[in-house]
């Protein structure tokens, strides 16, 4: 192992992101972050789900046989979707109407099947289950980023408090109705990725080719 | 020449090595705009031509002068009207009571003037948040502050409600420049149109301030709305009952942003950048094309529950931002299609887009905006497409 | 877990074991796996689906009645909405005739499924709320004061706004014409713009204003402007967003009118509740 639990663990966040480096995710990272708490419940239900996933088709790696493998894995993470799914509606109902379908759609999400491919099926079960918490968390810290901006300047709140209050209610704050769009998730996570790569510029990638400049003077 | 004597004695201090190197690009934005650019091409085996981008932009901007006129006259026109029944109020009444103008509406100076007190706010907001960010990522960037700012703020302010709030405004303009143009590398690689990213960003993010129909006359309490809207509600006839007859609005004596009310000062300012070579033809022929056509055919179909569906293509031509847009957006170099095939289907794309938006999109009545944003992300598309048949055209000759 | 890994090394132990030791990428064990993986993961998820649903249908259900509760204006958050909504007399109406039906149990009766349903249910050819289909019945709420006089009658609507339907509750007082409060509890309007209808300070605009003048003429609208029949029959209209406006104010005269609610409201006029 060239990696130590705990790089395993902090790596995912900055360094080795799975949104802003490896951009995946991407569509519920869209679709669920116009409200913070929403966020939070979708960035620990992919996390519970990618840990255990990992954990378990780690536990059962050698006994995968290679042409039935990403049905194996798909079997595995689907059924802990929806025991994610069960546990919402039945005890988080009003969070599990906002997110729907998407939690549905954490089966597709690039992120689980990609650290059970990549990692899992190679690493013990242990370091799986770090893995896959820390992959996990990478992709929760960027849902958080985009939610408190879309929730605190789309509806002047924060997990439903409200820190800036809104001219519809008597305050002074103007919303930005944009923020509260899913298309508006694309500019800040492309505003994120700039910070990110802008701070550690071993993450940008070399480019494919390059505009001729002449040098104007 | 004190002036120019000035610059070549700080010149050495900007230029590599110099102790403000790093503000290379704010001396050469100065330096620039009262003298020549420094580089013109003018030896083999650049095409030589007297046309520097400087000059493009200058006569751009000297295009838009009709729409500033009339648009300005025509929001002191509609604000003068309205305050004969709601009153004045407010800094600009102040003003005008000072001068002793007056809120004539039938004073063009009046007119005028009131409309300046609207478009100069914003324009200076304009000039001044879009051109502190253009500055900042020239400086980091090391490129030129370019000349196609000027254009970019003059659409962007033409393209505004008179109401839009100084702020929105500020941050309209600084997410078109950022957005639209600085994040892919400056003027010239930017596939959006910036003036129109920093509108739509407005349009989507405070669609309160910036469509309904409060926000074109800017007196409190009197409504209006525009004549899309209008004729989306219940069919282009009831615009006459709302006072718009269809050459009110061909010169411009309607609601709306404003610089974008008058067809004819759009027409204008097109034959201008016509003359000048400055304008694609080729572009303006293709959205009249496909307006006329895609109007024609939603005629022939028609609707009983959609009376937009009616909407003949001249009505099209003179109302909402199609004329301003055709011609200050559509033809725009940058963002647009590069290849002369493509710039045909680039502006039937456009012009078939505004007529869908406006007559089936229940959400947005006015379609110009977004019908060229569509326009321009297809762009390059269509000059791979046109490049890529041109190439198999000529293989044929080889067999 | 029971298949933690083998190492080659191990003697395979038992049937089980030797099965495990088999090559990986053998048919027997392929099939094994996925037969073993199936059996496993399908008895874990309907396990839990069966375990969870009773906890899954309480809160669908409650959620609706929160609903219910909120729009006639006594929901408390901490108190059990079983035990306030139990306040709701439930009944099923036919709405042609304006008369409660035996015909259906109200606590079973599901309102969207009877709209769907050809036996139960109209096609529409004047359909200003834009619902294609209206259910010939529909579940009606009542609420009694302590005297077991009426109080309030909550009647559930819908229709189309800009981009979904608009799903509902209109409160009306015991006369059957002042209107207590609305509320949707489904929709996907505009975030901002038409989702405003949820907005407290909108919903409150509705609160004492009156649905049919003296002729009983029905006079209620949501418009920018107010109407001639005056500042009692008009909602506000949402800002920037009158396409979601003119859904509302078109469903809303739609159900209180003749092909809605109207035999109800004349029967509740005539006193007969």
């Amino acid at each position: 192992m060239a990696q130590t639990r705990r790089e395993m663990l902090i790596d995912p966040m900055v360094d080795n992101n799975p949104i802003t480096l490896q951009v995946l995710g991407i569509c519920s990272a869209l679709a669920v972050t116009s409200s913070l708490k929403v966020a939070l419940v979708m960035a620990i239900a992919v996390t519970t789900v990618t840990a255990f996933s990992s954990m378990f088709i780690s536990m059962i790696r050698n006994h995968i046989p290679g042409s039935i493998r990403i049905i194996v894995q798909m079997v595995i993470i689907a059924s802990l979707v929806i025991l994610v799914d069960q546990m919402l509606k039945a005890y988080a109902f009003e969070i599990s109407k906002t997110l729907s379908v998407f939690v549905g759609l954490i089966i597709t999400n690039c992120i689980v099947m990609g650290r059970a491919e990549a990692f899992a099926m190679k690493n013990p079960p242990l370091d799986s289950f770090v893995d896959g918490i820390g992959n996990g968390l990478g992709y929760g810290l960027i849902l958080m980023l985009v939610g408190i901006i879309r929730e605190l300047f789309g509806s002047g709140s924060l997990l439903g408090y409200t820190i800036l209050p809104t001219v519809n209610n008597g305050g002074w704050y103007v919303p930005n109705g944009l923020l509260l769009l899913p298309p508006s998730a694309f500019f800040i996570i492309g505003l994120l990725i700039w910070a990110f790569r802008t701070w550690k510029p071993e993450q940008v990638e070399e480019r494919e080719f390059k505009i001729q400049t002449v040098d104007a003077h | 020449m004190g002036l120019r004597n000035f610059f070549d004695r700080i010149e050495p201090d900007f230029e590599k090595g110099g102790k403000w190197e790093r503000f290379f690009p704010i001396y050469e934005m100065i330096e620039s705009f009262i003298y020549t650019p420094k580089t013109v091409t003018t030896v083999a085996p650049h095409a030589r031509s007297y046309v520097d981008m400087k000059r493009i932009m200058t006569y751009v901007v000297l295009a838009t002068i009709p729409c500033i006129l009339v648009g300005t006259y025509n929001v002191g026109l509609q604000t003068n009207n309205a305050i004969a029944d709601f009153g004045a109020s407010g800094w600009r009444a102040a003003v005008i009571d000072a001068l002793g103008i007056g809120f004539n509406p039938n004073n063009p100076l009046a007119n005028i003037l009131h409309g300046m007190m609207y478009f100069l706010p914003i324009y200076i907001t304009t000039l001044v948040a879009g051109g502190i960010f253009e500055v900042v990522f020239a400086t980091v960037r090391r490129h030129e502050v370019n000349e196609g700012f000027l254009v970019t703020s003059m659409l962007y302010a033409l393209i505004m409600p008179a109401t839009t709030p100084l702020w929105q405004v500020a941050l309209g303009i600084i997410f078109g420049v950022v957005i639209g143009k600085e994040v892919f590398g400056g003027t010239g690689k930017n596939f959006l149109n910036p003036a129109l990213t920093g509108r739509a960003f407005l349009y989507f993010a405070y669609p309160a301030q910036l469509s309904g129909d409060s926000v074109w006359v800017p007196v409190d309490g009197f409504t209006g709305a525009t004549a899309l809207a209008v004729s989306a509600a219940d069919g282009y006839q009831a615009l006459a009952a709302q006072g718009m007859s269809w050459w009110d609005s061909f010169i411009g004596f309607i609601p709306g942003s404003m610089g974008e009310t008058s067809t004819l000062a759009a027409l204008i300012g097109l034959a201008f950048l016509m003359v000048t070579k400055i304008a694609n033809y080729r572009m303006v022929v293709g959205c009249m094309g496909g307006m006329i056509g895609f109007s024609l055919l939603l005629n022939l179909i028609g609707s009983d529950t959609n009376p937009m569906f009616a909407m003949p293509w001249y009505w099209h031509l003179v109302v909402g931002g199609y004329a301003f847009g055709l011609v200050f957006m559509v033809t725009e170099p940058v963002s647009g299609s590069h290849t002369n095939a493509g710039r045909y289907i680039y502006g039937a794309l456009i012009g078939f887009m505004v007529v869908m938006i406006r007559v089936i999109n229940p959400a947005f009545p006015e379609g110009m905006m977004l019908a060229i944003l569509f326009g321009n992300v297809f762009a390059p598309l269509i000059d791979y497409f046109v490049v890529q048949a041109n190439i198999r055209r000529r293989a044929k000759r080889h067999v | 877990m029971s298949e933690e890994t083998n190492t080659p090394q191990e003697q395979p132990k038992g049937p089980i074991g030797r099965f495990l030791a088999l090559p990986t990428d053998s048919v027997p064990k392929t099939v094994f796996v996925a037969v073993t993986l199936c059996l496993i993961a399908s008895m874990i998820v309907s396990a839990a689906a069966v375990s969870l649903r009773p906890l899954q249908e309480i809160n669908a259900q409650q959620d609706k009645q929160i609903n219910i509760l909120q729009v006639a204006g006594i929901y408390d958050p901490e108190a059990d909405v079983i035990e306030s909504f139990a306040a709701f007399e439930p009944h099923v109406l036919e709405l042609s005739t304006g008369e409660f039906t035996d015909a259906f149990d109200p606590a079973t009766f599901d309102d969207r499924a009877a709209a769907d349903d050809p036996a139960t249910s109209v096609a529409l050819d004047d359909d200003p709320a834009g619902i294609v289909r209206q259910g010939e019945f529909v579940t009606v709420y009542l609420l009694r004061d302590d005297a077991g006089d009426l109080d309030k009658v909550i009647l559930p609507i819908h229709g189309y706004g800009l981009w979904s339907t608009l799903y509902g509750f209109i409160a009306l007082e015991e006369n059957g014409n002042d209107i207590y409060g609305l509320q949707f509890y489904e929709h996907a309007e505009t975030p901002g713009l038409g989702a405003e209808v949820d907005n407290p300070r909108w919903k409150a605009l509705w609160n004492g204003k009156r649905l049919m003048d003296e002729n009983g003429e029905l006079q209620i609208s949501v418009t920018k402007a107010v109407p001639a029949a005056g500042a009692d029959y008009h909602i506000d209209a949402l800002a920037g967003a009158t396409l979601t406006t003119n859904g509302v104010n078109n469903l809303v005269r739609f159900w209180m009118g003749e092909a809605g609610f109207g035999p109800f409201l004349e029967n509740l006029k005539a006193g007969e509740l």
